[in-house]
């Protein structure tokens, strides 16, 4: 330990405690009652109680806002995973045109905003009956993940050696049997990336939820918390007892997947 | 005969597996927008079922419209503030993070955590430490301050703050990743020429980072020029349209006020300004980068 180590880590930890703040604070309030909010703002509870928690799961359906958002982060993420592979492998291997036009189509899909489409997906929610569905909201996921997912699984696929596969098509292999026996295995980190990384912008999504799920049965997390938020800004204590409650469940996942979080942002800044 | 048979049914599974992928695409992406443009030649409110077109009017008015101008400067003032800002604060952090520092693995958790949270809740939590939090820690300083959102002249100042906290985790990443790349044998031989830490830095380890650069400002500009959820659960675009993005915008005009045809041509506006600053951002920094 040098002075300039000591130095850089003493900054470090400061901006680290900056950012941690907000956390902080959110905790304080959600373990104190509103007079000890009022007598004093940062002073620590004098006892861990955990009503606010209590009150806060009577007050919200938390349990229906968790129960919809795994379903449909769990429908969306296994389609994604499940289409980009199959058309990535075919992209990777087929070095025609016609593939290659069809990647730069996935690709250049990647700049449309959402505020253009937003509207007729509206629209055509309405009109094929894909509102207030698991599914229809899925299927709609699936189809911005998928322009990503190529472009993950492509790159992939064109970096395993092809030796293995054309001997196994001289014995005989089809194609469906090349792309399960052999590639599929091979699959794994990169599918470990593509599920974390979708995962965690499908949980956290506000707007197409908002469009699409209107039917309070159907609420997602984070569109619940907004409500929820809506109806007890009086009460402050409950509803940070509320935030965090949402906090907890995607912390945890971050914090179990970090490595692959962390891995798949890299590769995918590289290949951008 | 037999042979192109064959050829046809290898070729069949590769159409095949791809199939799945563009239908998907073509539903969620493709046809709406397709849809978008139409609509934005339409007086469409929105919910009726016919729809009349009515040629460029949308466009005209949009040139017209003095709210429209408000909203892009508010949008491209938050959008440049957050870029300039995250990239400076990400690129320091990673700086500080490639040394053999003591936990920093901790640390880079640490920094990356705010993001991984959904924005109605890192609203909702700012949005009260603004209130309550900040005016109560400033104030056994005997400072006086009130919330930046209540603001006109600082709104927008409070949601770049919030942007800034939660937006740092993934571009200090690609940093990371891009300063790991760079070799420390040159850096070394540098420092033996008589570099100091200043020109090392900006004349060695800077330019070998250019693609973590560039493809950082693109991805923080893009995205921040989106913004949506973060105004929306704070402010609404208020106080006195000073948050208003374009974002927002389109949704009110889309959604709140009936005027569809309207909406959807702004989005299309929108769209091409994305692409606009997409390629004039690419062609700036594609020259600034080295081979190596």
């Amino acid at each position: 330990m040098n002075k300039t180590h000591i130095a850089t880590f003493s900054i470090v930890s400061v901006i680290a405690l900056v950012f941690l703040f907000p956390f902080y604070v959110a905790a304080l309030m959600a373990f104190k009652t509103p007079k000890q909010t009022f007598d004093s703002f940062y002073a620590l509870p004098s006892s861990l109680s955990f009503e606010n928690f209590s009150l806060a799961w009577k007050a919200s359906k938390y349990l229906s806002a968790i129960t919809n958002s795994l379903v449909i982060t769990v429908i969306s993420v296994l389609l994604i995973v499940l289409v980009s592979a199959l058309a990535g492998y075919s992209i990777a291997r087929r070095n025609k045109p016609f593939y290659n036009f069809v990647f730069i189509v996935f690709l250049a899909g990647l700049v449309v905003p959402f505020q253009i489409t937003m509207l007729p997906l509206y629209k055509m929610g309405k009109e094929l009956s894909m509102l207030n569905s698991h599914w229809g909201i899925a299927l709609i996921y699936g189809g911005f993940g998928v322009q990503m997912g190529v472009l993950f699984y492509a790159g992939f696929i064109r970096a395993i050696s092809r030796e293995i596969e054309e001997a196994a098509r001289i014995d005989g292999c089809s194609t469906p049997g090349i792309f399960i026996r052999i590639i599929l295995p091979l699959l794994k980190p990169v599918t470990a990336t593509v599920l974390v990384l979708n995962a965690l912008y499908i949980w956290n999504d506000f707007l197409l939820p908002l469009l699409y799920l209107q039917d309070k049965f159907y609420r997602t997390i984070p569109l619940q918390q907004y409500f929820f938020f809506g109806q007890y800004s009086s009460d402050l204590n409950l509803a940070f007892a509320y935030a965090v409650m949402g906090i907890i469940p995607i912390v945890g996942f971050f914090l179990l997947m970090q490595k692959y979080i962390i891995k798949g942002i890299a590769a995918g800044a590289i290949k951008g | 005969m037999g042979n192109i048979k064959r050829l046809i049914r290898a070729e069949m599974w590769y159409l095949l597996f791809l199939l799945p992928g563009l239908c998907l695409f073509i539903f969620a992406v493709f046809v709406p927008l397709v849809m978008g443009a139409r609509y934005s030649f339409t007086s469409w409110d929105g919910l009726s079922r016919t729809v009349h077109y009515t040629g460029w009017d949308n466009y005209v008015r949009a040139f017209s419209d003095s709210d429209l101008w408000i909203v892009l400067v508010n949008t491209f003032k938050y959008a440049i503030i957050v870029t300039v800002l995250v990239n400076a604060i990400s690129l320091l952090l990673a700086l500080l993070l490639d040394t053999y520092l003591k936990f920093r693995n901790a640390f880079r958790t640490i920094f990356f955590l705010p993001g991984v949270i959904s924005i109605v809740l890192s609203g909702f939590i700012w949005k009260y430490n603004y209130a309550i939090g900040f005016p109560s820690l400033f104030g056994m300083f005997g400072l006086d301050i009130s919330s930046p959102l209540g603001d006109p002249n600082y709104a927008l100042f409070g949601l770049i703050l919030i942007a800034v906290w939660q937006g740092i985790g993934a571009p200090m990443i690609i940093y990371i990743a891009g300063l790991q790349g760079v070799s420390s044998e040159l850096v070394e031989s540098a420092k033996i020429d008589g570099a100091n830490a200043r020109q090392s830095f900006f004349r060695i380890i800077l330019p070998l980072i250019a693609p973590s650069i560039t493809i950082n400002m693109l991805l923080v500009l893009t995205g921040s020029l989106k913004v949506f959820d973060l105004v929306y659960v704070t402010t609404q675009g208020g106080p006195a349209f000073s948050t208003e993005v374009i974002s927002t915008f389109i949704y009110k005009s889309s959604f709140a006020n009936f005027q569809a045809g309207y909406g959807t041509a702004l989005s299309m506006i929108f769209f091409l300004i994305l692409v606009l600053v997409t390629i004039v951002q690419i062609s700036i920094f594609r020259r600034r980068e080295v081979e190596m």
